[in-house]
């Protein structure tokens, strides 16, 4: 009955333990029917409430399952808001970082979620780049057309690059991939119409008009789309990861053979995400063409693409957050310390070693690593406690179905634990001076412990010869009642009290055996 | 034909299976791919050029002239390239093999420690040195030596030797020390060499030096033909790579036919006028994935087994 009052509005008191009361809850009306709000074209809600009563005072609560939603908006919000009111040093720097951040993204698509172990990457946006630099410089087609070209060239290069990708797996791949960028630029650098640019095309049009490349409402132009190509990146990496490919790949990521009995292609979800992501890399080729109005071999330099490797690994591979989050600390350390030279970029070096020596994925991996370490240290430190005295070990306590024979045992091995340290010369010394009568604290609590003893093993003084001067020996039951109880030694004893003493010691002994 | 392109093909073959041979081995024994391998070439080369900026005054001041200029030149600058090979694959050792090798996910997080090695290795030469690019002393002299209808130049000669003297005694020590027949072991059977008792944790250290020498040897042997600066090492690393994975990645006998093919083809390339060397990289690349596309474990399956 008391459950039926608690359920209405009658608020209570709960004692707070643990963390889980510390978090943020809703409190609903109890007959309150929720109309959540769902994405227009979609069943999905903007954030992951869930509803759920609260085990003592079945009270209906509600609680945010997934905050990672929010830091996203709060990151991006104040990115974008801190805009205007930067130096022009921190815009180009927040436009690097946005362009370098969507690139790692459509990065850790082709890493996390399709699982192809490419390292093509700045080859892929070099390629797009030039060639949309090429059509715009040298074949005149305008800029907004160019994304177009660069989306369609990143598209055919990656359709070359997917060709030995199903053949060849995991790291075979990788060291494929890795010299794609250098045979680039070999490759263009020998191209002769380029030569007296040393390789460079310059004079993309671009978005930002001419006259304000370099100055100040440029540079917050540059800035302002390079956040909107973030967005962009975050978007597809959302629309691929989250929904169908992204949810194919998953399962197949778990276990290839039961994907491929329920009907998942996975080998073609994960060509498509890989296609997706080097259209993706084709369409940034263009933009940082027409970002920095012109494309040099730079980016294709093994450098640059091992910077951008140290930012997928510092933030942690497979995840979108990992490659935003690893690439702002990267742009920090190589922006803020720019005075240091050459020398900043060992200190990322170095962060990278730190961070793969000891996070097993990243930083953004790291509070899961600590959970599991918490996981299995609080485990290791549970087996040790119940190891103990005469408990029950979790193997064995599976297969017992009465619960109540776990506890009695637990508490009886703590309860010897604790008469053990009751022990000591003076309680024997004051129970031989007189086993019968008003006893101390301690004794008492021996006494009566040893006094509720089961019957198998029970000890029994037993009378021998006349009534009067009669002699005492100590027996002990069995528990059968078919056996008569057995002699436990062939002392004899000659009072009453020395027997109750023998017991008592007796007693003590196993206490202190057990 | 010219024949004088065999030699040269030969010459570029022997630079390139030291370098495929270091990461070969490395791979199949620990199990680890060294993109510090490049790091190793190019400190290798610098320690040379501070040795020779030391040694040749004082040889020139005391042996010019004789005999045993050439030859103490040689080997004196040989060893320093050797030693500082040997040590910087202990360092490598010491920061990419020992914290991580008992940790999951090895393979790629070595790889990305040796890369970030790598990384720092060249900023921190960049830093001290500056990127301008330096000339080796020419150890060999200049000359030729005319054989049948071959005209071989004397560091042609040296290199084509040198590379089958020193993987020829790498051989016969895997063959003939107790060492190298616990890495063999490695190389056939991680697992049963652990149990047979050879620890892994010991016997990489062997392993990284031997290779880091590779590489040593290689950078001596290159900048006899070319300037050195502090990014050289990318482009011997990612031929050294792609020439493993032709090899099949854990196979020496791979790795030197892949690395001979490769030299050939380089030749060809360069000598065919409608190519000429602006397509040698796009075509041994594009060869290497034709080749990977049909055996996705390389030439070493022809040869002998590989590591999974």
């Amino acid at each position: 009955m008391s459950i039926f009052k608690l359920n209405s509005d009658k608020q209570i008191t709960l004692q707070a333990i643990g963390q889980k009361s510390r978090e943020y809850k809703l409190r609903p009306k109890n007959n309150s029917i929720w109309q959540k709000f769902r994405i227009p074209m979609s069943r999905r809600h903007l954030l992951k409430w869930r509803t759920s009563y609260n085990k003592k005072s079945l009270i209906k609560e509600r609680r945010l399952e997934d905050k990672r939603p929010l830091w996203w908006f709060i990151s991006l919000i104040s990115l974008a808001g801190s805009i205007p009111w930067l130096s022009n040093f921190a815009l180009s720097a927040v436009a690097i970082f946005c362009i370098y951040a969507s690139i790692n993204l459509l990065w850790s698509l082709t890493l996390g979620t399709a699982g192809i172990f490419s390292l093509a990457t700045m080859a892929v946006v070099g390629v797009s780049g030039y060639i949309a630099a090429t059509a715009n410089v040298y074949f005149g087609v305008p800029w907004p057309l160019i994304f177009v070209i660069g989306t369609i060239a990143g598209l055919i290069f990656g359709g070359f690059l997917a060709l030995p990708s199903s053949r060849l797996d995991g790291l075979y791949y990788a060291l494929l991939t890795l010299g794609l960028a250098e045979i680039c630029r070999v490759f263009i650098s020998q191209i002769h119409a380029l030569t007296p640019t040393n390789g460079s095309i310059n004079n993309v049009s671009s978005f930002i008009p001419e006259d304000w490349y370099l100055q100040r409402p440029g540079l917050l132009l540059g800035a302002a789309s390079s956040f909107v190509l973030l967005l962009l990146a975050l978007l597809i990496y959302r629309l691929v990861n989250g929904e169908t490919l992204g949810r194919k790949l998953q399962v197949a990521r778990d276990d290839e053979e039961f994907a491929e009995a329920i009907g998942i292609n996975y080998h073609s979800a994960r060509l498509k995400v890989f296609l997706i992501s080097c259209a993706g890399l084709g369409f940034i080729g263009a933009f940082y063409a027409m970002y920095f109005r012109s494309i040099s071999l730079g980016v294709f330099s093994l450098d640059q693409l091992m910077l951008l490797f140290a930012m997928i690994v510092i933030g942690g591979t497979g995840r979108a957050e990992g490659a935003v989050v690893g690439t702002a600390i990267v742009i920090l350390i190589d922006r803020g310390l720019f005075e240091l030279g050459p020398m900043r970029i060992v200190i990322i070096a170095i962060v990278m070693i730190l961070v793969t020596t000891y996070a097993s994925n990243g930083i953004t991996g790291i509070r899961e690593q600590f959970r599991n370490f918490r996981h299995r240290f609080q485990t290791q430190k549970r087996s040790l406690i119940t190891t103990k005295g005469g408990e029950i070990m979790p193997e064995e306590a599976i297969d017992i179905h009465n619960k109540q024979i776990i506890y009695s045992r637990r508490f009886n091995s703590r309860l010897r634990n604790y008469l053990k340290t009751l022990i000591n010369d003076e309680v024997i010394a004051e129970h031989k001076a007189n086993p019968v009568g008003k006893h101390s604290y301690e004794l008492t609590r021996l006494l009566n412990y040893f006094r509720k003893a089961e019957v198998p093993d029970k000890y029994a003084v037993a009378q021998i010869g006349p009534l009067k001067d009669s002699q005492y020996k100590i027996f002990a039951f069995t528990g059968d009642p078919e056996k008569p109880p057995r002699v436990v030694d062939e002392r004899v004893y000659s009072s009453k009290n020395e027997a109750y003493h023998a017991i008592f010691l007796l007693r003590v002994n196993d206490l202190l055996e057990s | 034909m010219d024949l004088n392109l065999i030699i040269y093909a030969l010459n570029l073959a022997a630079i390139y299976s030291l370098m495929a041979i270091g990461i070969s081995l490395l791979w199949s024994s620990v199990g680890m791919i060294n993109m510090a391998h490049g790091a190793t070439f190019v400190v290798s080369g610098y320690s040379t050029f501070i040795a020779s900026g030391w040694l040749v005054p004082i040889l020139k001041a005391s042996l010019a002239g004789t005999a045993f200029y050439t030859p103490v030149l040689v080997f004196s600058l040989t060893s320093v390239a050797l030693l500082s090979g040997a040590i910087f694959g202990a360092i490598i050792y010491l920061i990419a093999f020992l914290p991580l090798h008992d940790k999951p996910n090895f393979a790629i997080r070595s790889l990305i420690a040796t890369l970030a090695i790598n990384i720092a290795t060249v900023q921190f030469l960049l830093w001290s040195f500056g990127p301008r690019q330096k000339a080796l002393p020419k150890l060999f002299g200049f000359g030729r030596i005319d054989f049948l209808d071959f005209s071989i130049r004397y560091d042609q000669a040296a290199t084509i030797i040198g590379t089958l003297l020193l993987v020829g005694f790498m051989l016969l020590w895997f063959r003939n020390s107790r060492i190298g027949l616990e890495i063999r072991a490695m190389m056939q059977n991680p697992e049963g060499a652990a149990l047979s008792g050879i620890s892994i944790r010991r016997r990489a250290l062997p392993v990284m030096m031997l290779t880091g020498s590779l590489a040593g040897m290689a950078a001596i042997l290159l900048s006899q033909t070319s300037f050195f600066s502090p990014t050289a090492g990318a482009l011997p690393l990612i031929k050294g790579l792609t020439i493993a994975l032709l090899g099949g990645l854990g196979s020496v006998a791979g790795a030197m036919l892949g690395a001979l093919i490769i030299g050939i083809l380089e030749v060809i390339t360069g000598e065919i006028s409608f190519l000429g060397q602006r397509y040698v990289l796009l075509i041994q690349f594009v060869f290497i994935v034709i080749v990977l596309i049909i055996r996705p474990r390389g030439l070493g399956g022809l040869l002998d087994e590989t590591r999974k």
